[in-house]
């Protein structure tokens, strides 16, 4: 016998005991954190016709490589217990080339790729094609809130087309750090992808990348400089909602959050035509900053 | 602490098997550095791409009489090392004189580079000029690197000759140099039919 | 230290070309950058758990402008450089140059590495790359800022003026070359110096593992160079390859470099992980007494993650703007890598099954191998999935699945490395109480670490924030980062028994017996000290690394020497 072997028989439980009780210890000093006003476990609720689709399927992903990984778990811990070398115990002699074990391989590889690659395939293309990557076309949502984001270091730029409902003209409102779109209650479950009122964002950057991500609506896109990006999400319940910067942007990328003001349609028209109003009255066609608008990209 | 020291193959002469070594490394060396070239190709692709005309109106052309004279004049040099390689392995003379007038052509080729430099530099195109000139530096350069690594090469090479250090039967440095500088001659040929025939 | 050479002291001890003694400079260099990285870990947990408040001990040292306390542009610098020394400078060290160094000529029986001054060039180059690096820290306006990925047009000077940025570019590029050229002399000597009878199917799967990155290297390092060295020209000289020129088009693209960096940086993640694969497959068949189940698919699995890593990188890029098609093609060709992920599982969860396991240190980390990758390989499916992906990119739900993958794996499997030929290489056995209780110690926090912040990015806590409780949605999980946090200082604290343990062993541990572990691959044959050019006489392989427990060994012993033929057996079944 060798010193390794030896060394294996005798219990390895004992350094066990003693992280365990000094993980017990550190985590005993986590309830001063715990117990603070707002926490929160998971994603706020999903507030967008599509944001189902999200929790769905993290959940259906979540179960099915769960239950994967017990398996191998299982298989992990069942000879670390059951087989632990001994005075008298041999390994089996098995090189795993038989028919046998071949035909064992192909079979688990193919259920792996049906149950887990296949089948959340399937459902991630429906979930692409029906929500997240359906931005709408060319006169698919005449209804749309449209929004033009134009994000710096460190703030998000909005401009919306206000009542003429034409990008680059003198009623253009434009908001920093908040965004105000109309909630569209019919669009929650709704087999009509766009009903209700839409919101459609054309995103740019005037320096470095951003990435405009709306926890909530669960959808995220890139702001790229030198090129406009299209994403879309129907808001169903007002309310407000967070705005952040996914992507690193320098010194305040932290600082740039906004709010996402979901208001009832009565309540987001009459906003809208005071907002273009007063946007109307204080236009200052020498403001070099705020002539940004660029042609709708559908 | 006694050691002892086994007899470790130095290599003095070269084996045929050697050689089998030297030029497997050297096969592998250019794959990888073709891989960073292709690199740069495919950026010059997707910018020239994205560029409504090209090459953009009011470009300034390097010239294409300077870049024919240095493909021509690169290509030949290329030649003449593949000879000098072919008369040393033949055991034969001129070896030294091959390589050395491969050397000069290369000089040459380098020269004809700075000349086509020159010329967008003397005419107010700059590396921050544009996006024809950003291809066009910067895929230069990064050939220019090359070349200039490789007439050091060919010039290690040219004293080693001077100093009687390879034989006909140890050859491999002198072979892999030629290798590299082959490789550095089709990059070449590439950059020219990419920059001035598409 | 081993082999006399004819030289004097810097051809010894400096600039020494025996394989040998260029893997201990790896692995000493790798782990005094590993501690860099780490000790930069703990800052950057320090701040996302209390914000604001001077790093103890360290601070005042560290930032002394501040007072202690991390601002904003130091935390940026922290977790950029921590990305870059830990893949550049810590693993790829570590896990590649050391054991590719070691492993390989003594486990295919050869003399040397096939082209010993380039091994040498190699090292020194990495050295050089890693100075450059050590410098940028020091230079005005800082060290990299735009994270270890770099992406423009923030790692232009249009976000980061400072030369910081610059010279963080020419390492990666230094670093790079150093190992492309690792690389040639890896595949070189793996198909040139086999020793007699070391056929493909007799190598060790450590060398398949090491011989599957040496080719990645070889392919994708050129990569990361061009596109650094393109960064540099936009740096320095001002092209505008990664500028655009107006606000929607025209002019150089962003995206570009996106592609670049991760067309080498998908692959850069199997090299990081396929040595340890190799390690694991070979350790684990080595202690659990039993030939490794399925060599034939193992090898055929890392071939084919070797090949797929080539195609799949475009799944870092989901929230780009890619086009539907070329984003779903993404999707379902890195979907595919799980079938042979799940081989490799099935092999390995086989191999241990039924056998007589001796637990170890090195065991231990090998079976931590299994459970981290398991871990973090299971979540990619997550961020495989565009529709889960587009919530979970750049929340800390992709830190936690990277680490676990590319850094905890992989770490995992340099400490199996270390705890299994320390003997060989320092003549001295590690202290395997301390060494189990390092397993322990390492792998509860650790878990602990990442798991929560699974939970932390499901929550939707993006990456890279200096100041989480800034943004009040964010603010709402602060109680998980302060859990991270914790875990995340024991386990910094559990590397110190490693450390002591590993130094102390290295140079008074107990005396190793030639072939501690009863094993038959060939680089236990030599005694220590392996003198220069390793072996004797060449030996001549006719068995598989794998043949234990065979049944014609008989009762007292179940191993054979890969030198050694196996005695005939009735049908010849072996």
């Amino acid at each position: 016998m060798t010193l390794s072997h030896s060394h294996s028989v005798r219990s390895f439980l004992g350094p066990v005991r003693a992280v365990i009780a000094t993980v017990i210890a550190a985590a005993s000093l986590a309830p001063g954190a715990l117990a603070q006003d707002a926490t929160r476990w998971g994603p706020k609720e999903s507030a967008s016709s599509f944001g189902w689709r999200f929790d769905d399927l993290f959940m259906l992903i979540v179960i099915l490589t769960g239950v994967s990984f017990l398996i191998m778990m299982v298989m992990l811990l069942v000879p670390v217990f059951r087989d632990k070398a001994r005075a008298g115990h041999k390994a089996s002699f098995d090189h795993g080339r038989s028919l046998h074990d071949k035909r064992f391989t192909a079979i688990v590889s193919v259920i792996v790729f049906i149950v887990l690659d296949a089948w959340v395939l399937v459902v991630a293309m429906r979930d692409l094609d029906e929500g997240f990557w359906n931005v709408p076309g060319p006169g698919e949502a005449p209804n749309a809130v449209r929004v033009q984001v134009l994000a710096q270091q460190w703030a998000w730029n909005f401009r919306q087309p206000g009542v003429d409902n034409k990008f680059g003209t003198p009623d253009d409102i434009l908001t920093l750090n908040e965004l105000v779109v109309p909630a569209s209650a019919e669009a929650e479950g709704n087999e009509d992808w766009f009903a209700g009122r839409p919101v459609v964002l054309n995103l740019s950057s005037k320096d470095v990348i951003h990435s405009l991500f709306l926890p909530e609506m669960r959808v995220k896109r890139d702001a790229n400089p030198g090129a406009i990006n299209r994403m879309w999400f129907t808001p169903i319940r007002p309310g407000d909602y967070a705005i952040l910067c996914a992507e690193l942007c320098g010194f305040a990328h932290y600082q740039m959050h906004g709010k996402l003001r979901v208001l009832s349609p009565a309540d987001f028209d009459a906003w809208e035509a005071e907002a273009s109003a007063m946007a109307l009255a204080a236009y200052d066609e020498n403001d070099a900053g705020a002539q940004w608008a660029w042609d709708w990209q559908e | 602490m006694t050691t002892t020291t086994l007899p470790l193959q130095d290599r003095p002469t070269e084996t045929a098997r050697s050689r089998v070594d030297s030029a497997f490394g050297m096969a592998i060396f250019i794959g990888a550095w073709s891989m960073a070239f292709a690199t740069m190709f495919l950026a010059y692709m997707i910018l020239r791409q994205r560029q409504p005309i090209w090459p953009p109106d009011d470009v300034v052309l390097p010239s294409l009489a300077v870049a024919i004279g240095g493909t021509l004049v690169l290509l030949a040099s290329s030649f003449v090392v593949h000879r000098a390689v072919g008369l040393a392995r033949a055991g034969r003379a001129g070896f030294a004189r091959h390589w050395n007038v491969a050397l000069a052509l290369g000089l040459i080729f380098a020269a004809l580079q700075t000349w086509l430099w020159a010329d967008l530099w003397s005419a107010g195109r700059f590396a921050h000029t544009g996006m024809y000139e950003t291809l066009f530096y910067g895929l230069t350069w990064f050939h220019a690197a090359h070349v200039a690594c490789g007439l050091i090469a060919l010039g290690w090479v040219s004293v080693g000759i001077a100093r009687k250090r390879y034989g006909h039967s140890s050859l491999s440095v002198p072979v892999n140099v030629a290798v590299f500088w082959h490789f550095v001659d089709v990059v070449w040929v590439v950059l020219f039919v990419t920059f001035f025939l598409t | 230290m081993s082999g006399e050479h004819k030289g004097g002291f810097l051809s010894t001890y400096v600039f020494s070309k025996d394989h040998k003694y260029i893997a201990k400079q790896f692995l000493w260099f790798g782990l005094i950058w590993l501690l860099i990285g780490g000790v930069m870990a703990m800052m950057i947990r320090w701040q996302l758990a209390n914000p604001g408040e001077a790093f103890p001990l360290l601070g005042k040292l560290f930032f002394p402008r501040t007072g202690g306390v991390i601002d904003p542009d130091a935390y940026n610098m922290l977790f950029s450089m921590h990305g870059t020394i830990m893949i550049f400078l810590g693993l790829t060290p570590a896990l590649i140059g050391a054991w590719g160094n070691w492993c390989i000529p003594l486990m295919i029986g050869a003399p040397d590495m096939i082209f010993p001054l380039l091994n040498t060039l190699s090292f020194w180059t990495v050295v050089i790359g890693g100075a450059v690096g050590a410098y940028s820290l020091f230079v005005p306006l800082g060290a990299l800022e735009a994270g270890w990925t770099g992406y423009p047009t923030l790692s232009t000077t249009v976000g980061t003026p400072g030369s910081g940025e610059t010279l963080w570019a020419i390492a990666v590029f230094i670093i790079g070359a150093s190992s492309i050229m690792g690389g040639i002399n890896y595949i070189t000597t793996v198909v040139r110096l086999r020793a007699p009878g070391m056929t493909w199917g007799k190598l060790p799967l450590t060398i398949w593992g090491l011989f599957f990155t040496a080719v990645l290297n070889v392919l994708f390092l050129p990569v990361i160079g061009s596109a650094m060295l393109l960064l540099i020209f936009d740096r320095v000289y001002g092209t505008q390859f990664y500028v655009p020129a107006t606000l929607t088009s025209g002019g150089g693209d962003p995206i570009l470099y996106q592609h670049l960096f991760w067309i080498f940086g998908h692959p850069e993640v199997y090299i990081l992980i396929l040595p340890a694969w190799g390690i694991v497959s070979d350790l684990l068949s080595f202690f659990a007494r039993k030939p490794a189940f399925g060599y034939r698919a193992t090898v055929g699995a890392m071939l084919a993650v070797t090949v797929l890593s080539a195609v799949v990188y475009g799944h870092h890029m989901f929230t780009t703007g890619l086009s539907p098609m070329l984003g779903e093609s993404f999707m379902l060709l890195t979907m595919i890598i799980s079938v042979p992920g799940e081989i490799l599982f099935f092999n390995w969860l086989h191999t241990i099954w039924k056998g007589s396991l001796r637990l170890n240190s090195a065991m231990l980390f090998s079976l931590g191998v299994i459970f981290v990758f398991g871990l973090g390989g299971l979540t990619g499916l997550f961020l495989a999935t565009i529709a889960t992906d587009i919530f979970l990119h750049d929340t800390y739900f992709v830190v936690g699945h990277f680490h676990l993958t590319m850094a905890a794996s992989a770490l995992f499997g340099a400490f199996a490395g270390i705890y299994f030929w320390v003997p060989k290489m320092y003549g001295r056995l590690m202290d395997e109480r301390l060494g189990k209780l390092h397993f322990w110690c390492t792998i509860i926090p650790l878990t602990t670490v990442f798991c929560t912040m699974f939970v932390s990015g499901w929550s939707g806590m993006p990456r890279r924030y200096a100041d989480p409780t800034s943004s009040p949605y964010v603010a709402e999980l602060q109680y998980l980062n302060e859990i991270t946090t914790i875990a995340a200082f024991i386990l910094g604290a559990a590397q110190l028994i490693f450390a002591f343990n590993f130094i102390k062993s290295c140079f008074w541990g107990k005396k190793a017996p030639d072939n501690p572990w009863e094993v038959g691959t060939l680089d236990w044959i030599p005694a220590y000290p392996v003198p220069h050019g390793n072996f004797a006489t060449t030996p001549t392989v006719v068995t598989g690394p794998h043949e234990f427990s065979h049944p014609a060994l008989g009762p007292d012993r179940d191993w054979i020497s890969q030198t050694e033929a196996l005695p005939e057996t009735e049908g010849k079944t072996a």
